[in-house]
Formats: structure tokens, sequence, C-alpha cells
């Protein structure tokens, strides 16, 4: 059982790493983005190509700064300009880039699924109640531990993070006491797309990379936003590792409804909590 | 110096015109009184000088130097330190949190943490509380004390006193008059009638976005109040 709940973290970790993109970038551009898990997919496979020059280390580095580069610009270029759009604009222009991001991946790297090594510092297994389990795995949920918790401490304790909580509360006040917002928004932006990229490299070992890797991660990224509550950091976190769990537990012992689990809790969530989790009224 | 001027300045929202040829300015020590009814465009001064209204013709002037694209961040870089109607505390922010956002601006001063507390101890006893959980009158007092952690040359208060009862405005009275006896430039944007002959020592009346009478105190007459003023 145990080795059955830290499964369950792993894809929960995976998913809160992806998730935390789609809420820095709500939080603070008020746009949707449906080109998340193409930004998800876009890490993978930058990783697998640093990887094969420089092996996994550097692939992890390079895939985690080529898509906090890619925020920037798709800051400026994107996210910046549909801010005040209507929101069927902004979805219509972020899945216009996911297939812009999906044909460009096919055309460079093929149609064809490619496979990521484990490092051999991660590739052995760590004997846990008295079972096998992936040290690679193990690796996996203390990265994303790492992650949420690093992010935690800079929003909670960094002047940055001050400005990024006030922003996503109220944009016009924070700007007007002197916060150059736009560059705060950018390097957020630059932070989603970041964790993103640094999702697809460490999901790469563990996953078939191919053009199409994106899709189900976005839509179960979606789904923790809304079950955590649309824009909030710490209902994103509870909400990942709780789909993660029910969705790995499902597979284990109820496999036949576990792809269904995700969106029956989310059901049962909205019509119990419309605004999610942690969500409050305006 | 001039701190701030206003110089034949129009301002609009999108294609509505709300100022008409403004012209204003605020010298380093000056307390400046902006009296007007409801709709009038006082606000709006405000919200041009912050980028949330846009200047058409005319020019505005912030520390000295021409500011030919206003942004949000504009007035507080200058050293104009605006305490907005409606206070706006930020939701999210404690009342720490809100004070330290006052200081993201890192201009040299008198004015730190510690100080806002001494002045306003109830916000020392409550900064861990939400802002927006404080009465009207502290957050009063905290959308002052935000300001004030910019160390700004000048304070520009959108109608401090609107919603307060009368001895938390009195109470704030005081401070603005510390304030200013302590180097502070003022700009007081008030319906208040004594609160502003208590605080400023110069007016402009503004109607129908022009202003339309300015002078020392002294001209401040009742009848001038009772045709621009008084509802």
């Amino acid at each position: 059982m145990i080795i059955h709940i830290l499964n369950g973290f792993v894809y929960g970790g995976l998913l809160y790493l992806v998730a935390i993109g789609l809420v820095l970038i709500f939080g603070i551009r008020q746009v949707v983005n449906f080109a998340h898990g193409s930004l998800f997919m876009l890490g993978a496979y930058v990783g697998y190509a640093a990887t094969a020059i420089a092996g996994f280390w550097a692939g992890v580095v390079a895939a985690t700064l080529v898509l906090a580069i890619l925020g920037l610009l798709l800051d400026r270029a994107v996210f910046r300009p549909l801010q005040d759009q209507d929101p069927i604009v902004t979805l219509l222009v972020t899945f216009g880039l996911l297939l812009v991001i999906e044909d460009l991946v096919r055309t460079v790297w093929g149609k064809d699924t490619l496979t990521i090594a484990m490092p051999d510092l991660l590739s052995g297994t760590l004997r846990i109640a008295g079972e096998d389990f992936p040290v690679y795995r193990l690796f996996v949920i203390l990265v994303a531990a790492g992650m949420g918790a690093g992010l935690t401490l800079w929003l909670k304790r960094s002047r940055i993070g001050l400005y990024v909580r006030a922003f996503a509360s109220d944009p016009l006040t924070t700007g007007t006491q002197g916060v150059d917002t736009e560059r705060v928004s950018a390097a957020v932006v630059a932070l989603g797309a970041g964790f993103a990229g640094l999702a697809g490299i460490i999901a790469g070992p563990l996953l078939a990379l191919s053009p199409a890797m994106g899709g189900s991660i976005l839509i179960e990224s979606f789904i923790v936003v809304v079950v955590g509550g649309f824009g909030s950091f710490s209902g994103a976190f509870v909400a990942a590792l709780v789909i993660g769990q029910l969705q790995n537990l499902g597979i284990v012992f109820i496999p036949s409804f576990s792809t269904m689990i995700p969106f029956l809790l989310m059901m049962l969530i909205l019509l119990w909590r419309p605004l999610g989790l942690t969500g409050r009224a305006a | 110096m001039t701190l701030l001027s206003f110089d034949a300045v129009d301002a609009f929202y999108g294609r509505a015109q709300v100022l008409r040829g403004v012209s204003l300015a605020i010298g380093k020590g000056e307390r400046v009184g902006l009296l007007g009814r409801n709709g009038v465009g006082k606000t709006t001064v405000v919200n041009a000088l912050q980028g949330i209204a846009q200047v058409g013709r005319g020019a505005v002037v912030m520390a000295g130097q021409p500011a030919p694209r206003i942004r949000h961040y504009s007035a507080a870089r200058a050293g104009i330190s605006v305490v907005p109607q409606g206070r706006r505390i930020i939701p999210a922010l404690s009342v720490r949190e809100n004070l330290l956002l006052g200081a993201a601006v890192a201009r040299p001063g008198p004015w730190t943490l510690a100080r806002v507390f001494e002045l306003f101890p109830v916000l020392k006893e409550r900064q861990h509380t939400p802002g927006t959980a404080l009465s009207g009158g502290q957050q009063q007092m905290l959308a002052i004390g935000r300001a004030l952690m910019a160390n700004p040359d000048l304070l520009v208060l959108d109608e401090p006193s609107e919603g307060l009862a009368p001895v938390i405005v009195d109470e704030l009275a005081e401070v603005f008059v510390r304030l200013a006896d302590e180097g502070t430039s003022l700009l007081l944007i008030e319906q208040h009638i004594s609160l502003i002959r208590r605080v400023v020592e110069r007016y402009h009346i503004m109607s129908k976005g022009m202003i339309v009478d300015s002078g020392p105190l002294a001209q401040l007459t009742t009848e001038k109040l009772k045709q621009h003023v008084a509802v």
C-alpha cells in the first residue's frame, strides 16, 4: 500500500509542477493558457536533446532554462496583449499556440515516441516496506516537494513574492505603489513555463515522449486548478496531491473507472464549493 | 522645486473627456486643497498622475521632470504617494505586508515600518491580520502608512475623511498637520470643509472638469463654498 501511495505522490508531484504554472499565469495575466501542456511536452523534448549531448542533468537545466526564456517571450508577445481581451480570444490564441508547438516538435523530432534514459545515479531501487521502489520515482517526489516548498517560501518571504501576491489580488493598486508590474508578470510567466519544462524533463524517463503527451496532463492540470480554486497556490498543491492519489489508487483497485475519477472529483467539488477547495468569493 | 504641476491638462477615460485645461502646481513644503462637488473631476486629477486616466493635451511635470508617458508607477517613483479614494487595501495581504508594499519604491527618508507603527500604534497591534479586516478608520491609517513607507516628497490624499466618524477625522487632521510640519507637501482633495481649513494654506476649486477658483485659504469664503462645494 505504501508503494501505491508513493506512486500517487509521483503523479501528484508532476501534476503540481504543471498546474502551478497555470495558476501563476492566470493569477498574474488572467489568461487561461491552453498551450501549457505543450510547454510540458516541449520541456521533455528539449531535455531529450540536451541529454543526448551532455547527459541527464544538463537536460534538466536546459529544459528549465529554455522554457523559462520561452515563457518570457510568450509573456511579451502573447499573454500581455491578451490580458484585457475577451476570454474566447485568449482560448483561441493559446489553443493555436498549442497546435503550433506540437507541429514544431513533430517537424524537428518526428512522430515516433522517444525515451529518455534514467541517470545512472538514480537508476536503482530502494527497499521500502518490504518492496522495491525505484529511486528515480523518489527523486521526482523530492523535486516536486522541493519546488513546492521553494515557491511557497518565495511567495511568502521574498519582496518579489509579496509583489506577486499583491498583483494577483489588485494589479492596479500594486502598480500605483511603484511596482513595475510588467516586469513582475514577465518573471512569473517565465517561472511558470520553467516549472512546466522541469516537469517535462523529469517525467521523461517515466513516459514515452510524443508530441501529443501534453494533452492529458493539461486536462488533469486544469482539473487540479479548478478543484484547488482558480488562482490559489495552496489549493493547487492540495488538489494535485489528492488527484494524484485517487488516480493512482484507482488504477490499482478499479482500473476500468480510474480515468473518470478526476472528473468525478471535479464535479463533486464544484457542486459542493463552486469556487474550489480554497476559492473565496471576490 | 515644483513637485507636481499640471499645465493646461486635458484628461480622458477612453474617449470621455473629464479634465479640461487643468493647471495647478505644488512646491516643496506646500499644503494645497482641491475642492469641488462629486463628479467634477477631482479624482481624475489623481488618476491622471497615476496613468489611470489618459493625459491628452497639456503637460504633467513630476519632481521637476516632464512626464510624457505616465505609467501606474510613475508618480510613486517621482516621490508622489497617493492615499486613494476608497483606500484600496489589498485583501490578500496582512497589515504589515500592505505597509511593506508601500516601500516598493526604495526612496531614502525617515519613514520605516517602526515609525509608521509609532504614528499609528493600532497598526502594530494588528499587523498580522488581513488589511481588509480593519475598521474604516484603521484602514485609512493603513493607507496613509502605506503611502508614507515610500518616503514621499508629496502626499496626495483623495477624500481621506470619506465614511469616517468625526472623531477619527479629527485624529487624521492632526496627523496631516504633523506630516506637513515635518516637511511633507500635501495635496488634500476633500469636501470636508473643516478638515480643509485645518490643514491647507491655499486652495483650488474644481467644477465641470476645470479649475474655477484658486487662492490662499483666507480667500475661501462661505459664498464660494456654497456655490461650488456645498450640496
